[in-house]
C-alpha cells in the first residue's frame, strides 16, 4: 500500500495498474512511470481550437470545392447533420505550397505554414458528435455519452510527472461550456489525476491562476508559524489515534503544499522571459497576447517536468464556430492563435525540446464544404483535420484523406479512438493496456477500439 | 474487445478479386433444399457458404486465431457465438451477428473489416441463416451460451432470497446488543479477531453525531452526554437525533448520491435543472418523516400512477418523487433524435438499476451482460417501459435543445394568483391603449389645419402625456416581469406504449426482435407474462422492485446504510451486487439486516436505531496486531475506521462551529430560471455559492462543482455512486491555507470567541478545544497555542495591539480547522 507521496496520498487501488504497466511499485502515484515501450514523446501539449475550424479551409486543400462551388454535393449528406446545409462553397482563401515537402496550407496560417516540415497532418480525422458538447466530450474523453475520464488524466495516471511539486496534467483557461470540467476530468480515476486548471477561457489570459495557490491575506512567516502549529497539533493527534496512513499523509500535504505555493507562483511569472521570446510567442501584439501567454505558459510548465498541458482557444464570441461569416470569423480566430503557435514550435525546437514533446493541433470536429446560409459551413464530424508535431512523428507529412470535397474521411480513416491509441503509442503507451477497474470493469481511454497509426511514426 | 474487428492483411483483398463471383449459383433450388435438414442446403452450405467463410473469416475466427472468442470454422463455434453473442441464429437473420457484421450497417460491427463483401455474397449469407443455417453438423445438440447462463446464473448468492441464519455461538455472548453483533462477532471469531474495545463516550457522540446529522455536537451536548451513567443515554440521543430536521438534510444527501441529483444538466448542454430542488427537498421531508422505503421507492419511480386519493399535495409530493427518472444528464444538443432517446432511456434504467438492485443493465444494452445472465432481450424488455413513459416534452429542434418533461404542480391558488395577474395585466395594456387613443384624438384636434400629423403622434405629446405614458407602460413591464409561473417538477408520466425491438450492438439502425414489457427472465422465468399495452407498465415494475419478491433491492438499501455508518460495505461494490460485484464480507449479517428492514415496515430510522446503538457501531477504532495481520483493510470491522468527513460536512462543521451555519430549511438557492445556462460558450462563470446554508442546499453544478465539493471528493453527479472515496491531495491543503472561506471561516470564528466577553486567553483557548474538539486541550497543546498566540501576535502586521490580538486567534483558528482531528472522525 501508499504510504505517502507528493502530490497524492493515501490508499490507492494501484494493484490493478502495478500489474499492467512494467515499471516497479512507485512510492508516488504522480511518481514517474516507465513505459509500455521506449517513448517517443515524454510530454504532451494539446493546442485546442473550440469550436470546430474548418479543414477545407486550412490544412485539407480541395480543388474541386473550388471548381464546383454553388453545386450540389455529388453524394449523400450524414444521415445526421448538426444544421440545415445548402450547396459547396468553395474556400475564401488561398492556398501555397511550403517547404521541403511542398505541402499547401492557406494563407489562414502564414506563420504555422512555415513550419510545415515539422507537421503531421492528419487529415482523416473522424467520428466525434455533430454537437459541440458530444464533440468536446468525444474527443477529450473517448465517449459521448458516459462520464469518462478524460485523455490528459489517462496519460498522467500512465506516466506520472516527472516534478512533484507540480501537478501532472495543466489545463490553461479551459472552456467551461461543453462538457466544462468533463474535459480534463479525472472521472474514476483517482482525483491526483484530474486537470489542475488555470482561468477560464471568458477570462484574460494574463489573470489565469492556479486557484489558492497565493494567500492575500497572511504573511509566508506567519503562514510558516501556523504549519508548524498544525504539524505539532497533527502529531499529538496522530500519536493517540495510532499510526494511520491517511492521518500522516494529511500531514506532509500541507508541507507540499507550502512548497507548491512557492513554484507555481514562478512559473506564472512570464516577467522572466526575455524580450525576445515575449516577442516571439506575441506578446507584444494585443491581438495575439493571450493566446500568446497560454503558448508560453505551456512552454513554462513542460519544461519543468508537467506531463500533458492542454491550452485553449475559445474566443468568447463565436469561437471558431462559423456556421455565418466565415471569412471574418476564421481571419480573426486565426490571427489570434496563428503567430504564437508558430513562437512555440520555434521555442521548442530552438530548445531541444521539440524532439521529446508532442503538441496536438485541433477542434472537436471540422466543417463541411457545403455552405450553411450562405457564407458559413456547418459542424462535420464526418473528417477533418488535427495536427501533430515532434515527439517522434514524420515532419512535412500527411496522413489519410477526405472525399474530394472534403465530407468523409475516407483515406487511412483515423477515428478518435485511433488518434487516441496513437498518442499513447507515442508517449510509450499501449493503449489496451492502460485499464483502470472501475465497477467490476476494465475500462480503457479507447473502450473497445482504437488502431495506433503506424505510418506516422518517424 | 470487438469481436471482429481484427483486419484483414492488404494481401486478402488483392486474393478476394480472384475468387470467381458466380453469380448464377444461386442455391434454392426448386425442392427449397436450404432447408435445414436437407441434403441440398449441406450442399448449399459446402458449395457455397463455407468457402466464403473459408476466404473472409478463418484467418480471424477460425483455427488459429479467434478474435473475439468466436470461431467459425465449426457449426458449435458459429451457434454459441463469441464474445458478442451468437453468431449464427438459425432463420433469425436480423438476430445472427454474422449476417449483421457482413452488412455493414452497424458502425460498430463491420466483417470483414477492411471492404466489404459484394452484395452477392452477403445475399448468400443472409439466405443461408434465414433457411436455418443448414449445416452437416447441425444434428448435434449445442446449447446456446444464454440458457446455460440463466440456470446456472440463478444460483448466484445474490440472486436468491436473503434468508435468516441460526444466531451464532459466539466467543463472547454478553458483547452482543442484538443478532448484528452476533454475526458480526462470530465472523471475527472465525478469524480469531477479538472485537476493538468500546470507544470513549466523547468518540461515540461525536461519531454519532456526525452519523446522524452531519454536524458536530455542541459542547454542551457532548458534555452532557459524556456525564450521563444511565442505561438509555445512547437511546435517548439517538433518538433526539433521528427526530432533528438535520438528519433528513443529512441523509437525503447521501441518498442524493445514489440518484446522481444535480441542479443543472451538465453534459453537453449546461442548463439549469430550475425545479431539481423541489425533488431534493422531497427526499429530505421523506427521511424526516421516515417514509417506509418500500412507498419511497415506489414514489420515485412510478408516482405519477398511485392512487392519491384526492389529496392534491400528495399527488403533488408523487409527481416530484418521479424527478427520480429525469436527474440525468443529457444530451440535450443531440441532432439524432432516435439516439437521444435511447440515450436517456439507457440512463434511467441503468440508474434505476443500480441504485435499487445492484445489478448493472446497462451492460446488455448492445450485448447479453458478459457476467450476469441478463440477456439483452431482458433489457429491451425494460427499456420497452421507458419508452412507454413520457421523460421528454421534445427532443432537440434545429436550434433548440431538447426539453424535459416537468409535471405541472399548481394548486388552484397557484392558479387563481397567475390568472389575477393576467387580468391586472390585461387591465393595464388596456389603459395605456385608451390613453393613447385619447391623447392622440387630442393632439391631432389641437394641430393647426393643414398640418400634416407626424408619423409618430407621441413625438408630439405634452411633457405631462409623455411623463404620464411612460408611468403606465412601466406598470405593464413590471407586471409583465413580476407574472407568476405556474409551479411544475421535473418527473414523467406515461407516454404513447410500445415494445421495443432489440437493438443489436445497441444501434436503432440494426433492430432484432420486438421483445414485450417484461422483468428480466432471470426474476420472473421464461414463463411470465408479459405486461399489457393499456401502461406502460412502470407501476408495475416498481411494486415488483418495491416487494419481497425480489432478493435485491432490500440487501442493496441495508448495505448501503451500513456503508455510509462504517465507511465500507458489507459488499464493497455497492452499486454491484453482480459477478463482477465484490462477494458480502458477511452474508448472514447482511441478510440479517436486509430482512430487519423488511420486518419492521422497510423504517429507516429503525434500521439506524439497531446499528447505532449496537456493540459494533461502539467500537473504537484502536489498533490490534492480529486484526492488522489478518484483516488490515478492516473488512469484518474488528475495529471503528477512522474517517475524513464528506466535503459538506466539512464545510458545515466549520460553518456550525464558527457560528455562521444558516438553518433554515428547503427551497432553491438558483440565480438562474430553469433552463438557463450555467455555462454558454462565452465560458462565463455563473455559479454563486455565496450563502451559508447547509452545503445540500447549494447548487450543484455538474462539470463545475463548488471548490469545497470538487476537492474533498463529492460525488460527480452524473452517475450512481454508493461509495465515496477518500483523497489525500496536496490541493486540498492549499485549499485550508489559502481560500478566502477559511479566511472567513476563521475570523468568524475567531470573533465568536473573543467577544464571548472572555479576555483571558487560556478560558478562550478551553472554550475552541471543547467547541472544535469536544474536549479540553492536553497541557501540550494547551503551552503550544499559548506560544503561537505570543508569538504571531509579535509577527501580525497590524497597527493596534487589539487588531493583533485578534488576527493570532484567526491564525490560531484556521490551524483548529485545518488539523486532522477537526475533520477525521474516529
Amino acid at each position: 500500500m501508499l504510504k505517502a507521496s507528493a502530490l497524492g496520498f493515501g490508499h490507492l487501488a494501484f494493484a490493478d495498474l502495478l500489474n499492467k504497466v512494467p515499471a516497479a511499485a512507485p512510492a508516488n502515484p504522480l511518481a514517474a512511470r516507465q513505459t509500455h515501450f521506449p517513448a517517443r514523446a515524454k510530454r504532451i501539449i494539446f493546442l485546442f481550437m473550440k469550436g470546430g475550424p474548418s479543414h477545407v479551409d486550412t490544412f485539407d486543400r480541395k480543388p474541386k470545392l473550388d471548381r464546383d462551388d454553388g453545386k450540389e454535393l455529388p453524394f449523400d449528406k450524414p444521415r445526421v447533420t448538426f444544421a440545415e446545409t445548402g450547396k459547396l462553397l468553395r474556400s475564401p482563401w488561398k492556398f501555397k505550397h511550403f517547404g521541403q515537402s511542398g505541402i499547401e496550407v492557406s494563407n489562414l496560417f502564414p506563420h504555422v505554414a512555415k513550419h510545415v516540415d515539422d507537421l503531421c497532418i492528419l487529415n482523416s480525422v473522424h467520428g466525434t458528435n455533430p454537437a459541440h458538447g458530444g464533440a468536446c466530450l468525444k474527443l477529450h474523453t473517448g465517449s459521448d455519452n458516459f462520464i469518462r475520464p478524460s485523455m490528459g488524466s489517462w496519460v498522467t495516471y500512465g506516466l506520472g510527472t516527472e516534478n512533484e511539486n507540480l501537478p501532472g496534467f495543466i489545463t490553461i483557461c479551459p472552456t467551461l461550456a461543453h462538457g466544462g470540467v468533463r474535459n480534463f476530468g479525472s472521472a474514476f480515476l483517482p482525483a491526483q489525476y484530474s486537470a489542475t486548471s488555470m482561468g477560464v477561457a471568458s477570462q484574460e489570459a494574463k489573470l489565469a491562476r492556479v486557484k489558492f495557490a497565493k494567500n492575500e491575506v497572511t504573511s509566508k512567516d506567519l503562514q510558516r508559524l501556523q504549519l508548524d502549529l498544525l504539524s505539532k497539533f497533527n502529531h499529538e493527534h496522530l500519536d493517540i489515534s495510532g499510526a494511520h496512513s491517511d492521518l500522516e499523509s494529511r500531514i506532509l500535504s500541507f508541507e507540499l503544499a507550502f512548497r507548491m505555493q512557492h513554484e507555481i507562483p514562478q512559473i506564472e511569472n512570464l516577467a522572466e522571459e526575455s524580450e525576445k521570446t515575449r516577442s516571439l510567442y506575441g506578446l507584444d501584439q494585443a491581438v495575439t497576447e493571450d493566446f500568446g501567454r497560454q503558448c508560453l505558459l505551456a512552454r513554462r510548465f513542460i519544461e519543468r517536468g508537467v506531463r500533458f498541458i492542454q491550452v485553449t482557444h475559445s474566443n468568447t464570441k463565436v469561437q471558431w464556430d462559423q456556421h455565418g461569416d466565415l471569412l471574418n470569423g476564421h481571419n480573426a480566430n486565426a490571427l489570434e492563435v496563428d503567430l504564437p503557435i508558430a513562437g512555440l514550435l520555434t521555442d521548442l525546437k530552438q530548445r531541444g525540446l521539440l524532439e521529446d514533446t508532442l503538441v496536438l493541433w485541433g477542434g472537436e470536429f471540422g466543417r463541411t464544404p457545403v455552405a450553411q446560409g450562405t457564407d458559413g459551413r456547418d459542424h462535420n464530424p464526418e473528417g477533418f483535420t488535427m495536427w501533430l508535431a515532434g515527439g517522434g512523428v514524420k515532419g512535412g507529412f500527411r496522413y489519410g484523406a477526405t472525399d474530394e470535397y472534403g465530407y468523409y474521411a475516407v483515406e487511412n480513416k483515423m477515428h478518435i479512438h485511433d488518434l487516441h491509441a496513437t498518442i499513447l503509442h507515442l508517449l510509450g503507451i499501449d493503449h489496451e493496456q492502460l485499464t483502470y477497474r472501475y465497477a467490476g470493469r476494465d475500462f480503457r481511454l479507447t473502450d473497445v477500439s482504437g488502431r495506433v497509426a503506424q505510418a506516422i511514426l518517424a | 474487445m470487438l469481436d471482429m474487428n481484427n483486419h484483414l492483411p492488404k494481401q486478402f483483398f488483392w486474393l478476394f478479386l480472384f475468387i470467381p463471383i458466380l453469380v448464377g449459383s444461386r442455391i434454392i433450388a426448386e425442392e427449397n433444399p436450404s432447408r435445414a435438414g436437407s441434403t441440398a442446403g449441406v450442399e448449399f452450405f459446402e458449395s457455397q457458404i463455407r468457402p466464403l467463410l473459408a476466404t473472409h473469416c478463418y484467418q480471424c475466427h477460425g483455427p488459429e486465431e479467434q478474435e473475439g472468442q468466436l470461431r467459425l470454422d465449426s457449426y458449435a463455434g458459429m451457434i454459441q457465438g463469441g464474445k458478442s453473442g451468437a453468431a449464427v441464429v438459425p432463420q433469425e437473420t436480423a438476430e445472427s451477428l454474422l449476417v449483421i457484421a457482413v452488412g455493414y450497417a452497424n458502425e460498430h460491427l463491420k466483417m470483414p473489416p477492411d471492404d466489404k463483401l459484394p452484395e452477392i455474397e452477403i445475399a448468400k449469407l443472409t439466405e443461408w441463416v434465414a433457411a436455418g443455417a443448414p449445416h452437416p453438423d447441425e444434428h448435434q445438440n449445442v446449447v446456446s451460451k444464454k440458457r446455460l447462463n440463466l440456470e446456472a446464473g440463478r444460483q448466484f448468492w445474490s440472486f436468491q432470497r436473503p434468508q435468516i441464519s441460526p444466531v451464532p455461538a459466539v466467543s463472547q455472548p454478553n458483547w452482543g446488543r442484538s443478532g448484528l453483533d452476533f454475526y458480526l462477532l462470530a465472523r471475527l471469531d472465525d478469524n480469531q479477531l477479538t472485537p476493538a474495545p468500546a470507544a470513549s463516550n466523547r468518540t461515540l457522540i461525536r461519531r454519532l453525531t456526525f452519523n446522524l446529522i452531519g454536524l458536530p455536537p455542541t459542547a454542551g451536548a457532548a458534555a452532557r452526554f459524556a456525564q450521563d451513567r444511565s442505561p438509555d443515554a445512547l437511546a435517548r440521543v439517538t433518538d433526539r437525533l433521528l427526530a432533528s430536521p438535520q438528519y433528513g438534510e443529512r441523509w437525503a444527501r447521501h441518498w442524493l448520491d445514489v440518484v446522481r441529483y444535480a441542479d443543472s444538466n451538465g453534459l453537453d448542454e449546461n442548463i439549469a435543472h430550475g425545479n431539481a430542488w423541489r425533488y431534493r427537498d422531497y427526499v429530505v421531508n421523506a427521511l424526516n418523516t421516515d417514509k417506509s422505503f418500500d412507498v419511497f421507492v415506489r414514489e420515485q419511480i412510478a408516482g405519477d400512477l398511485l392512487a392519491a386519493d384526492d389529496d392534491q399535495q400528495r399527488r403533488f409530493e408523487r409527481l416530484t418523487a418521479t424527478g427520480f427518472l429525469s436527474l440525468g444528464p443529457k444530451v440535450l444538443a443531440e441532432p439524432d433524435a432516435r439516439k437521444m432517446e435511447m440515450d436517456i432511456i439507457d440512463e434511467q434504467l441503468d440508474t434505476l438499476c443500480r441504485s435499487f438492485l445492484g445489478i448493472t443493465m446497462g451492460c446488455a444494452r448492445c450485448h447479453d451482460h458478459k457476467f450476469d445472465p441478463l440477456s439483452s432481450a431482458d433489457y429491451y424488455a425494460l427499456a420497452g417501459i421507458f419508452k412507454s413513459t413520457r421523460t421528454m416534452e421534445n427532443f432537440r429542434k434545429v436550434g433548440a435543445l431538447g426539453k424535459w418533461w416537468e409535471n405541472s404542480i399548481a394548486t388552484d391558488a397557484d392558479h387563481t394568483r397567475k390568472n389575477d395577474h393576467a387580468t391586472q395585466l390585461a387591465a393595464a395594456q388596456a389603459e395605456v391603449a385608451e390613453f393613447i387613443k385619447s391623447t392622440d384624438a387630442a393632439v391631432l384636434a389641437a394641430l393647426p389645419e393643414c398640418t400634416s400629423p407626424p408619423e409618430d403622434v407621441q413625438s408630439i405629446y405634452s411633457a405631462e402625456a409623455k411623463a404620464k405614458l411612460n408611468s403606465l407602460n412601466a406598470v405593464v413591464t413590471d407586471l409583465q416581469a413580476s407574472m407568476p409561473e405556474l409551479p411544475s417538477a421535473m418527473g414523467v408520466q406515461e407516454g404513447d406504449i410500445a415494445n421495443l425491438a432489440v437493438h443489436i450492438r445497441g444501434s436503432y439502425l440494426t433492430l432484432g426482435k420486438v421483445v414485450p414489457r417484461r422483468l428480466p427472465d432471470l426474476f420472473a422465468g421464461t414463463q411470465q407474462a408479459s405486461f399489457d399495452t393499456s401502461t406502460s407498465g412502470r407501476l408495475k415494475f416498481a411494486n415488483w422492485i418495491a416487494s419481497t419478491d425480489n432478493p435485491l433491492t432490500s440487501r442493496v438499501i441495508a448495505n448501503r446504510i451500513w456503508r455510509w455508518h462504517f465507511g465500507q460495505g458489507l459488499v464493497g461494490t455497492t452499486d454491484n451486487f453482480g459477478n463482477l460485484g465484490e462477494r458480502p464480507v458477511n452474508q448472514p449479517l447482511l441478510d440479517w439486516l436486509a430482512l430487519e428492514l423488511e420486518h419492521r415496515q422497510w423504517s429507516i430510522k429503525a434500521l439506524h436505531r439497531t446499528i447505532v446503538t449496537s456493540s459494533s457501531f461502539a467500537m473504537s477504532s484502536q489498533d490490534n496486531e492480529a486484526g492488522s495481520a489478518m484483516d488490515p483493510e478492516n473488512r469484518w470491522q474488528w475495529r471503528a475506521n477512522l474517517r475524513r468527513l464528506e466535503a459538506e460536512s466539512i464545510r458545515d462543521a466549520m460553518l456550525f462551529v464558527s457560528g455562521q451555519l444558516d438553518r433554515s430549511m428547503g427551497g432553491s438557492l438558483l440565480h438562474l430560471k430553469n433552463r438557463g445556462y450555467f455555462f454558454d460558450h462565452t465560458s462565463k462563470d455563473t455559479t454563486s455559492y455565496d450563502s451559508q446554508r447547509r452545503s445540500i442546499y447549494l447548487p450543484i453544478v455538474r462539470n463545475h462543482l463548488y471548490d469545497v465539493f470538487q476537492l474533498f471528493d463529492y460525488s460527480d453527479a452524473g452517475s450512481v455512486v454508493g461509495h465515496r472515496t477518500s483523497s489525500v491531495v496536496a490541493p486540498q491543503a492549499l485549499f485550508m491555507m489559502n481560500s478566502p472561506f477559511m479566511a472567513t471561516t476563521s475570523a468568524a470564528l475567531a470573533e465568536s470567541l473573543v467577544n464571548n466577553a472572555e479576555t483571558n486567553r487560556q478560558a478562550i483557548i478551553q472554550n475552541l478545544f471543547q467547541q472544535a474538539f469536544s474536549r479540553a486541550p492536553s497541557a501540550v497543546e494547551f503551552q503550544n497555542a499559548l506560544d503561537f498566540l505570543n508569538e504571531a501576535t509579535h509577527i501580525a502586521d497590524a497597527e493596534a495591539a487589539a487588531e493583533k490580538e485578534q488576527e493570532a486567534w484567526r491564525l490560531l483558528c484556521q490551524v483548529i480547522l485545518q488539523s486532522n482531528e477537526f475533520i477525521y472522525i474516529e
